[in-house]
């Protein structure tokens, strides 16, 4: 983060009398006001709460109490914790390597387009799904997945009925289904970044390329990637942070089923909390998520340097 | 030459052929909403006619009231992140005070704390307060999240705003609530659209904290609405298929009308999200 500690003197009032000179002082923090009172209060204390709320066994009504470390221990053998922590590496390993490709190669793509308007056009209509709602695009994948729906259907057509399932019901396809919705993925923001990125690669330098004679293979390997690679760590961290936090695309298409074939453990903690009412031991999977995001963001962002925000 | 307009074609072709598999899955979408359960069967890929035009009829008068719970929701939500980024961002563009990093770093280390782990605290808040089944409860539990980023936009861009332009104000002895109004806010458009456009995303799209925190028809947002859509048999799909589009029609209108707000805002939400 970036600090830009321009040193700003405060206005040199000629003569402040003592009260005028107490306000100046003060507004700072008057101005400050809104954004700690809501932080303090929705989010500060809740996350103390959690923390605190992670050693006791609690209902949020009638029960709690004081376990120390037993929601910990429990948790470290509980098999359903186990499956969401393998369904995650599946999830996030896919996740990520879809968005190194299928968007990088859609921003190269409609970069290297000559037209602006032509651009404009390809590059708007990429992203219309991003602005679809999430819940909408997992509504509208649940019925291309149903069992007279878009795949199956298109299967049909083609004579292939023997390939026909029941895409979300079936743990062996669940996995692949639910990290297949949105094929073929373009529409992202990782295609935002990608194509923001090549935008900052210098002309001159595709210039020499074309002199060269460089095959458009040749100019992505050589020119292209070597440029994109802090967009391609942002990607991939901004990868696992929304596989580890997001659990809307679960809870909607499979609920992580069937079995535990597509539980990640925040649909975990979600169902741990909400459908059973144990409050106390959702918190301590909270809390180890919290802590195993935590190191890995401050890992990622250790080797990368600044693998922080584009300019946008 | 000749591999040149070979690579042109391939080009194109590539192009074309995500594009198609991108807009796949809203083509269906559209054209099946306005299909009744036998034009489904018999031609599944093509528009046939007639068009039964009314499911959007019938899916609006199920869903207006929830699109105008959603609007509420959102433009509350904008509103709260407005004004804790504007007034903090200010504070921390315009003054030196003691405690001043720390604060900015409280700030800014809400972006690491993921929602999920503050998931069942807050709604324990939220009921002790009385608040569930309301609309603000909605946006207020978002609300502080999404500030960080607002703030942290908002000073930097104050932070660009040259000082000769608030010296005269200053002379006249103005207050500073009213050169942040007057002078830093006018400039400031296209940040504010940058925050607005991230929140109506954040407020429209919103789903697990409605889920937990509301139970009553009269306070939900379109989101949750969807899924309880109903008619007869025979146009039951067509005008839940209908409901989607409706409910995604007001960002889509918003994104074509204002794209580069829209790109700059998703990317700016980056982090978050």
């Amino acid at each position: 983060m970036q600090t830009t500690a321009a040193a700003k003197p405060i206005r040199s009032g000629k003569s402040l009398s003592g009260r005028a000179l107490l306000l100046r002082r003060l507004l700072p923090y008057l101005f400050l006001i809104p954004v700690f009172v809501s932080m303090g209060l929705f989010k500060y204390y809740p996350m103390i709460t959690a923390l605190v709320k992670s050693l006791y066994e609690w209902n949020g009504a009638n029960v709690n109490e004081f376990v120390g470390m037993a929601n910990y221990r429990r948790l470290f053998t509980d098999s359903a914790f186990y499956s969401s922590l393998r369904n995650i590496v599946y999830f996030t390993a896919g996740y990520a390597a879809i968005q190194l490709t299928f968007p990088l190669l859609g921003a190269v793509l409609v970069y290297h387009v000559r037209k602006n308007r032509l651009r404009g056009f390809f590059q708007t209509a990429f992203l219309l799904p991003l602005v679809v709602p999430s819940i909408i695009i997992f509504l509208l994948w649940r019925w291309i997945y149903a069992s007279n729906g878009v795949i199956n259907t298109l299967l049909q057509g083609l004579g292939l009925e023997a390939w026909q399932h029941a895409w979300l019901g079936e743990s062996a396809t669940a996995l692949g289904a639910v990290l297949f919705v949105n094929f073929p993925w373009v529409g992202s923001l990782s295609f935002l970044l990608f194509l923001a990125g090549m935008t900052a690669i210098p002309k001159e330098l595709y210039e020499v390329g074309a002199l060269e004679g460089m095959s458009p293979w040749k100019r992505f390997r050589l020119l292209e990637l070597p440029f994109l690679k802090p967009q391609v760590r942002l990607v991939l961290l901004l990868a696992v942070i929304h596989q580890m936090q997001s659990f809307e695309n679960v809870l909607v298409l499979t609920n992580g089923g069937p079995g535990f074939s597509t539980l990640t453990p925040a649909l975990y903690l979600y169902k741990k909390g909400f459908e059973y009412n144990e409050f106390g031991y959702a918190s301590a999977i909270g809390t180890v998520l919290f802590f195993v995001l935590l190191v890995f963001t401050l890992l990622m962002q250790k080797t990368s340097g600044n693998g922080r925000m584009p300019e946008s | 030459m000749v591999t040149r307009r070979r690579t042109a074609v391939l080009h194109y072709a590539a192009l074309l052929l995500l594009l198609s598999f991108t807009l796949l899955p809203y083509y269906m979408l559209l054209i099946t909403s306005l299909k009744d359960r036998g034009q489904i069967v018999r031609d599944f890929w093509i528009p046939t006619v007639p068009f039964h035009l009314f499911h959007y009829a019938e899916a609006f008068r199920q869903v207006w009231p929830y699109v105008l719970h959603s609007v509420a929701i959102t433009a509350g939500l904008i509103a709260c992140v407005l004004i804790n980024g504007l007034t903090a961002g200010y504070a921390f563009a315009r003054f030196q005070f003691a405690g001043k990093r720390l604060l900015y770093a409280l700030v800014l280390a809400l972006l690491m704390v993921p929602g999920f782990l503050l998931l069942i605290p807050q709604f324990m808040l939220f009921k002790q307060l009385g608040l569930l089944n309301t609309l603000s409860a909605q946006f207020l539990g978002p609300m502080a999240g999404a500030s960080s980023m607002a703030v942290l936009l908002v000073r930097t861009f104050f932070e660009g705003i040259p000082r000769s332009l608030t010296e005269a104000a200053e002379m006249e002895g103005a207050g500073d609530l009213r050169i942040l109004g007057r002078i830093f806010l006018p400039l400031s458009l296209p940040i504010v659209a940058t925050v607005a456009v991230m929140n109506a995303l954040l407020g429209w799209n919103n789903y697990v904290w409605p889920l937990v925190v509301t139970s009553d028809e009269s306070v939900k947002p379109v989101i949750l609405a969807l899924s309880s859509i109903t008619g007869p048999m025979d146009d039951v799909q067509g005008i839940q298929l209908a409901g989607y589009v409706l409910a995604s029609l007001p960002l889509v209108v918003l994104f074509l009308a204002s794209t580069r707000a829209f790109v700059s805002g998703i990317t700016s939400g980056a982090v978050k999200s």
